[in-house]
């Protein structure tokens, strides 16, 4: 009943969210709905009892990724005018054939992967029960530094080389002709 | 299982009568709904009690700072002018709602509300004590710096959407504030979740115990420098002095809420001052050992056995007494932090991020590595119990 309650709430703002993003016309709105979405990504996590996954979604998405878009919204003035100076729209809005073309064929192609996916979930209906509020954090934990190792690492080292990148372009250039 | 308010009270007679009588009247199971009605209940407490904590802080920043400066402070309504922050309520509802003309509406209505769902969010996981805590999520402290980022988006989006160049400037500033300092707290926190060994504020301050050389903050040399680091860096979260430098007044008027008026603005205030009892409250349950009561008091235990109480009685004044701990531990640590905005100028930009990036981050790192060395060299023993065994040692070799 609760779970129930709380999965259509989360889905309902998953999804408006998501519509709402696509449908403002105001980039800066745009970025707000897309928080209200990942909030509602969350609460299905929370769901299906991934507390963790729900609250690294909450850190990652509404503590980072927003506000880094914000600000690359703010500092780009994406909101100022949507046209250039001839009078034509700068930005792609709704209703040109060739987005609803692009958006269809990737909605198409991105159902039939997932459709793959979860094809042996809706073949056999009777899943397992979900197992009730087991903490989750441990068993990723130890999956992260066993089977997944390599992964790990290369992530870490990706990371590492975002770090050394953003830290040489911000860089102050130094003059050399002196 | 992991307890909460709702799990607490379900051990009371009463609550169990309530529960038979109303499945009876209502003919289904009604445990479910009795439990949310409790839970229920005891939010609105929560956020009432915690909105009343707010005002009455900034009485209390308006009296302290008053003492610091020898001024008598608001002394007009109630005894002492304790009834100032209700007056300034209602002067601030009463007060014209204005927008600017030239502002985003939507965002501008939006971003007071952001701040404040962001701190009311965090107060689900704050351990007041062993009973009184409304859900002890497993990734309680994660979801905790999970929600206090929407204050973050809440200064950025007022400070953007008033339409004027010091809310611009203040909101940025107090954006990149924030997420630069969630870095060394966040490292903190970590360095502490590693001595406790999981997320859980149960975990945290069940890992400590009620006498101060139990206490995390007197574990090891490096979490007694992590305390100091995670309090200056949620000084800084909280955009509070020296680190206000959102709202600084000498420079940018009144920072990301100048356009702001009436409630709007006492909003933004009411999430301030939640905000830093929120943080004092996790430094307290991080490092202050949390609710904790010395003698086993908060069990009842001792009083069953001692005093022959009834179980429920003494278990119900081992809650009283660790609120009391706890609430008497944050309150210190709130009252210093109105101490230092008075006693301390403001910082500079420059020297905002300097502190930060080239000294906060990189110890609190060390202490994180310093922490996993003596977890593995000291098998988790606090350096008390290392000192008192080799003092026991000695002496039983003589």
């Amino acid at each position: 009943m609760f779970t129930n309650t709380l999965f259509l709430l989360s889905a309902a703002l998953t999804i408006g969210g998501a519509f709402a993003v696509v449908y403002s016309e105001n980039l800066m709105h745009a970025c707000i709905f897309l928080l209200a979405s990942f909030f509602g990504v969350a609460g299905l996590y929370a769901c299906i009892g991934a507390d963790f996954l729900a609250a690294t979604q909450l850190v990652v998405y509404a503590g980072g990724v927003v506000i880094l878009m914000l600000f690359a919204i703010m500092l780009t003035g994406g909101t100022a005018n949507n046209f250039n100076r001839f009078g034509l729209e700068k930005i792609a809005a709704m209703g040109n054939k060739k987005t609803y073309f692009m958006a269809g064929i990737t909605a198409v192609v991105s159902s039939l992967v997932l459709l793959k996916i979860i094809a042996n979930v809706l073949r056999n209906q009777s899943s397992a029960a979900l197992e009730a509020n087991l903490p989750t954090v441990e068993r990723i934990g130890t999956v992260l530094a066993t089977d997944h190792i390599l992964a790990f690492e290369i992530s870490s080292v990706l990371l590492l080389g975002a770090l050394i990148g953003a830290a040489v372009i911000s860089r102050p250039r130094t003059e050399k002709n002196d | 299982m992991n307890s909460t308010v709702v799990t607490y009270l379900s051990q009371s007679k009463e609550l169990t009568l309530a529960t038979e009588w109303l499945t009876k009247a209502l003919g289904f199971n009604a445990s479910s709904l009795v439990a949310f009605i409790v839970f229920a209940v005891v939010c609105l407490i929560v956020v009432g009690v915690m909105s009343t904590i707010g005002g009455l802080g900034t009485y209390a920043e308006r009296k302290i700072s008053a003492d610091l400066q020898m001024r008598v402070g608001p002394n007009r309504v109630g005894p002492y002018g304790i009834l100032q922050f209700l007056a300034d309520g209602v002067k601030m509802i009463l007060k014209e709602d204005i927008i600017p003309s030239g502002a985003d509406r939507f965002t501008f209505i939006l971003a007071p509300f952001l701040c404040l769902i962001g701190v009311f969010a965090t107060l689900a996981v704050v351990p007041f004590s062993s009973g009184f805590m409304l859900a002890d999520l497993n990734v309680g402290i994660f979801y905790l710096l999970g929600m206090a980022s929407l204050v973050g988006v809440g200064v950025f989006l007022g400070g953007y959407a008033s339409n004027s160049k010091w809310s611009m400037l203040g909101g940025m500033r107090g954006a990149s504030q924030i997420i630069s300092y969630e870095i060394p707290a966040t490292i903190t926190i970590i360095s502490i979740v590693l001595l406790a060994g999981g997320l859980s504020m149960g975990t945290l301050i069940g890992g400590q115990g009620g006498m101060p050389q139990q206490w995390y903050l007197f574990h090891n040399p490096f979490s007694f420098i992590g305390f100091f680091i995670f309090f200056i860096a949620s000084l800084a979260e909280t955009n509070r002095a020296p680190f206000d430098l959102p709202e600084a007044e000498s420079e940018l008027v009144s920072g990301y809420h100048t356009e702001y008026s009436g409630m709007r603005f006492g909003l933004f205030a009411l999430a301030e001052y939640i905000e830093v009892f929120v943080v004092c409250g996790v430094a307290t349950a991080l490092f202050l050992g949390g609710y904790k009561v010395p003698f086993d008091l908060g069990t009842g235990s001792i009083l069953v056995e001692k005093l022959g109480m009834d179980e429920m009685l003494a278990k119900n004044l081992g809650q009283i007494l660790e609120i009391g701990s706890f609430f008497t531990k944050t309150l210190g640590l709130y009252y210093v932090v109105i101490w230092v905005r008075w006693t301390l100028p403001r910082l500079r930009v420059d020297q905002l991020m300097t502190l930060c990036w080239k000294y906060l981050t990189p110890i609190a790192i060390f202490n994180l590595l310093g922490c996993a060395v003596w977890m593995y060299a000291f098998d988790g023993k606090s350096i008390y119990s290392l000192l008192f065994e080799s003092v026991a040692s000695v002496a039983g070799h003589h």
